[in-house]
């Protein structure tokens, strides 16, 4: 045990030199220190919403459990927000982490990945943005993932609308439209569901060879899926600078657009891989690339 | 003069053999000034949603269906064809049971006032209608299905107008012994007292003159709004949210493609490569 003080507040940390990745031997002391590090572009992020903890207590390589009610043991200190569970039938009580101490104590927990809702606490109808995973069936991999979301990113711009790519840091790659204009709600008609259902299907329809929008698998080999689903008030949708819980540290990483076409024409999924050590210099060098999706307002058009 | 009265339905009086085609109009326009409900912060016009607190999602109209309580939490569910098969049949006429005297009809049972007016060619029955009732001092009392209810109406001359008034139904006007504290007859005054009451009422007695009254607290309400717009104390909306464009979406798509032909993302000559690659690959 090992008593450190964060923003002044003293936090009791355990089992340091746990690996968490065996792979690599990655341990949980360098899982604080990565979020520790990444933590000023992380917390532009998981600001004032409600967080999914996604906790490995003994590694990648075991057990996982998804932890919604922030624990009973949580200090005194930790923000939480009370959002009505139709599943639980009752109040879930969610962790908010907003600051540098919040943040350490979540990572001390084994909560490698941290996945909060498309919504901020204060206004939970309307999520702050649309979020499209794009999941390839193998044989197909990141990079044809990165062909969809360059796609993705002309089509929106037809529409007007600035969109942003991460890498999941495990097969896949993101494209999140920011809104963060308060509007749009999920489900209504000019919801985000239905929108990003009816892009995934258009794609579908026009590519019928490479792009799938039903997560049956049976469809899926060789293809991507747009997985639009997550565009729910329920679901949760892992972070920007989230650590993954694959065999390496990996992180979902923002990527600019010219990265994604260059994953694209080199055809090297290698290029869609970034370590957590990597991910604290590229923000040092090139700052937070996912800033405006917490920033940028944005209006969903309707569509006809 | 202000907005012309649009009709609400139309339809004929009957009443024996005799047909009067009419069309209703509202005769009451309520006056009461009317407040919107803002947010106090920012001054946003507050909106209403259909809420479901189970699914704590917004709920569409068609997702609505309507539920009678028979016991606390117990619902009945009516589908709204249930209910269509019950409604009254729109006969378009009102039926003119009876002709009482109007002083029998307690205005207790007064509920909606509309003005009927003759429709098409029906003038000099309607004018007939009118100057027989008006000589007789009667008041017929009719059925008539409006949209899909069915109600008990009195029809009667009110200058050269003939009115409809909508009526409440016996059962629906409370019965006096529900009223716990009258006193009845037990608590009878004085003959002196009486004739002291009435003596005071004789002396107020006077003429029915509707325009003598008027609505003193809309008056100052309006004044105070007045006084409020002109000294700019008022609460402007927040600037409209510009309304989301309508876009095309294959359209949008067709757009992005041709655009995009011939960037490197879409360049035929990647597929190759690309397929190279995959067939080295272990997986």
């Amino acid at each position: 045990m090992t008593t450190v003080s964060v923003e002044g507040r003293a936090l009791a940390l355990s089992n340091l030199d746990k690996v968490m990745y065996p792979a690599t031997g990655f341990t949980k002391g360098q899982v604080i220190d990565y979020y520790r590090a990444i933590a000023p572009a992380l917390l532009t992020h998981l600001a004032g919403r409600p967080l999914t903890l996604k906790r490995y207590p003994n590694g990648v390589d075991d057990k996982f459990f998804y932890e919604k009610r922030c624990p009973s043991h949580r200090p005194s200190w930790m923000r939480t927000c009370e959002i009505w569970s139709d599943r639980n039938k009752g109040i879930v009580n969610y962790c908010v982490v907003d600051d540098l101490a919040s943040l350490v104590w979540v990572a001390n927990m084994a909560s490698l990945e941290l996945h909060p809702s498309l919504s901020r606490c204060d206004d939970m109808p309307h999520p702050s943005t649309v979020a499209f995973d794009l999941d390839p069936g193998p044989p197909a991999d990141a990079v044809d993932c990165a062909r969809v979301a360059l796609r993705l990113r002309d089509l929106f711009e037809q529409m007007g609308l600035q969109s942003f790519a991460k890498t999941s840091g495990s097969k896949g790659i993101q494209v999140y439209v920011p809104l963060n204009s308060g509007q749009a709600d999920y489900e209504s008609a000019a919801g985000t569901k239905p929108f990003s259902r009816a892009v995934a299907q258009l794609f579908e329809q026009q590519f019928p060879d490479e792009i799938v929008s039903s997560q049956k698998k049976d469809v899926r080999g060789g293809k991507v899926l747009i997985d639009w689903s997550q565009n729910d008030g329920y679901k949760t949708t892992v972070s920007v600078y989230s650590l993954r819980a694959r065999e390496r540290p990996w992180v979902s990483t923002p990527v600019t657009w010219d990265e994604v076409d260059d994953i694209a024409s080199s055809g090297d999924v290698e290029r869609s891989r970034f370590e957590a050590g990597d991910v604290v210099q590229r923000v040092q060098r090139l700052g937070d690339l996912f800033e405006p999706v917490a920033t940028l307002q944005q209006q969903l058009p309707k569509l006809q | 003069m202000g907005p012309m009265a649009r009709s609400i339905w139309s339809g004929a009086i009957s009443f024996g053999l005799v047909n009067v085609p009419v069309k209703v109009f509202t005769a009451v326009r309520k006056k009461d000034v009317r407040f919107h409900q803002l947010h106090g912060k920012d001054g946003a016009r507050i909106q209403q949603k259909r809420w479901c607190p189970a699914d704590e999602k917004e709920v569409a109209y068609e997702e609505i269906v309507k539920g009678y309580e028979i016991s606390p939490n117990q619902y009945v569910v009516i589908e709204p064809e249930e209910l269509e098969a019950l409604d009254p049949e729109a006969t378009h006429t009102i039926d003119i049971e009876d002709f009482v005297d109007l002083d029998q009809i307690d205005p207790l049972f007064f509920d909606s006032n509309y003005y009927l007016v003759p429709d098409g060619k029906g003038d000099k029955a309607y004018r007939l209608l009118l100057e027989a009732m008006r000589d007789a001092g009667k008041v017929g009392i009719a059925k008539v299905v409006m949209r899909t209810k069915q109600y008990l109406v009195a029809v009667r001359p009110v200058e050269e107008a003939l009115v409809m008034t909508t009526m409440n139904f016996a059962d629906e006007v409370v019965a006096q012994d529900e009223l716990e504290s009258l006193p009845g007859s037990k608590a009878d005054a004085s003959e002196r007292e009486l004739k002291m009451a009435e003596q005071l009422i004789g002396s107020l007695a006077t003429e029915w003159d509707p325009a003598k009254y008027r609505d003193t607290y809309r008056e100052r309400v309006l004044d105070l709004i007045e006084k409020k717009a002109e000294g700019q104390e008022i609460v402007t909306q927040p600037e409209a949210e510009r309304p989301a464009p309508v876009i095309d979406l294959m359209a949008a798509l067709e757009a992005s493609l041709a655009a995009a032909k011939g960037a490197p993302a879409d360049d035929e000559e990647k597929a190759p490569a690309k397929k190279a690659r995959k067939s080295t690959k272990a997986s």
